[in-house]
């Protein structure tokens, strides 16, 4: 742990809520297995002496700004987190004004279970470019040196050079573990319709039974619903209960995007998405 | 000569070009495979992915979208959405195990009725040739 980096981060949470610049700090705290970490709202400035920052910190805790709309509220963010703003506020779900952004550089975050914490960097981290946030009002413990492999979707090209039949099958096997229990969606900060179309009635989408084809519909239509809108924070996978590789379908859809449409999500406010724009003389392979 | 298996082909086609197309082939009395069904959208920008994946999920073994020629929208740009949303959504179902093939995303005006009869007498031929799909 980086005590001089926590003490900034109490500090200014601190401050911040003394001063009432913002009504709650959203950051991390030790979990009860004093061991791994857990989101904490601070809402007194004693509350801040509980914040931490260390490896284990893989929440996205931008998610929580949705249900904190039209409060002024602080957020630990890491650099993968910090995308997830800059899609929030392009799709116009938070207001930039409303959002006091602690920003941490980040050095990578380990795999851990409860009351256990390994060495190995979470896969997304050990690709990842980004080193401190996108977007930011403060950047607690300044900027940080690190090296991170090259991106070149390994693991995608892997499953594309299959057979279909052998992808189709894989998947079959994937999804018929799903238990819908809806956690990919509840932690992604991109999923926040007020109705899911997993949970209307009429017309039925998807079907209430857990069935391999239900859960076929669901997974495919969930992540098709965040391409060049998922920002990689992986939180999806890490929270499923049957370890479904739902990296595998983000990153099909963010490798993609990016060769299609050269695009890549949260980066820039003010970019507009792949599909709420088109170019009249690009052609698609489906036309050649 | 009718093989034992017919693939069901689902279309889904704009009411301002590729319908009227359907309607000039079938007024000209041109043959076309019967395996499609035709579901008339006002435009081929409001077929949500959904639909297309919901079709296979049914057991369609072809589904085609279709719509006007980029440019010649009746709302002016509904066709330019259509073509970046399919082209990735049939990226992404092939890597799903559903063949990119069996999507099919065509440009088809009001006066080329005998291109959509070709375009449907190919995509079932095409549809036969890879045979059912894998039942779930």
């Amino acid at each position: 742990m980086d005590k001089e980096l926590i003490q900034q981060i109490r500090d200014k949470a601190r401050n911040l809520l003394k001063e009432g610049t913002v009504e709650g700090v959203i950051g991390y705290e030790r979990a009860s297995d004093d061991l791994t970490s857990r989101p904490l709202f601070a809402y007194s400035p004693s509350d801040t002496e509980r914040l931490i920052f260390d490896e284990t910190c893989a929440h996205n805790l931008v998610k929580y700004l949705l249900d904190k709309k039209g409060k002024k509220i602080a957020v630990v963010v890491k650099p993968c987190d910090s995308r997830a703003i800059n899609l929030l506020l392009n799709e116009g779900q938070i207001e930039r004004d409303n959002v006091f952004i602690i920003g941490v550089g980040c050095p990578g975050m380990v795999e851990t279970n409860w009351n256990h914490k390994s060495e190995t960097l979470q896969a997304k981290c050990r690709t990842c470019q980004l080193f401190k946030p996108v977007v930011y009002d403060f950047l607690a413990g300044g900027e940080i040196e690190r090296q991170a492999e090259e991106e070149t979707y390994s693991d995608i090209t892997e499953e594309e050079a299959k057979s279909v039949a052998t992808r189709r099958e894989f998947w079959l096997e994937q999804f018929g573990r799903c238990i819908r229990c809806y956690a990919c969606r509840q932690v992604c900060p991109g999923c926040y319709c007020p109705v899911c179309f997993a949970e209307r009635l009429d017309p039925l989408w998807v079907g209430i039974r857990i069935a391999p084809e239900e859960n076929d519909m669901w997974q495919t239509i969930r992540s098709f619903h965040l391409a060049g809108r998922c920002i990689g924070c992986n939180e999806c996978e890490r929270v499923c209960p049957v370890d479904i590789p739902l990296s595998l379908l983000n990153r099909k859809l963010e490798k993609d995007v990016k060769e299609l449409f050269a695009f890549q999500a949260g980066l820039d406010p003010e970019e507009a998405p792949p599909f709420a724009t088109f170019k009249k003389e690009e052609v698609m392979e489906f036309e050649k | 000569m009718k093989s034992a298996y017919e693939p069901k082909v689902i279309g889904f086609l704009c009411n301002w070009c590729s319908y009227a197309g359907a309607d000039m082939a079938g007024t000209s009395r041109m043959r076309y495979p019967q395996n499609i069904r035709i579901i008339r959208v006002p435009c081929s920008g409001r077929v949500d992915p959904l639909f297309v994946v919901k079709c296979f999920q049914r057991g369609a073994d072809g589904v085609l979208v279709s719509g006007c020629h980029p440019g010649d929208c009746h709302y002016t740009e509904g066709n330019y959405y259509t073509r970046r949303r399919f082209a990735l959504l049939r990226e992404f179902l092939d890597y799903l195990g559903i063949a990119k093939e069996r999507l099919r995303v065509e440009w088809v005006s009001a006066s080329e009725g005998q291109k959509f009869a070709e375009l449907l007498s190919d995509f079932t031929a095409e549809l036969a040739g890879l045979g059912p799909r894998s039942k779930i």
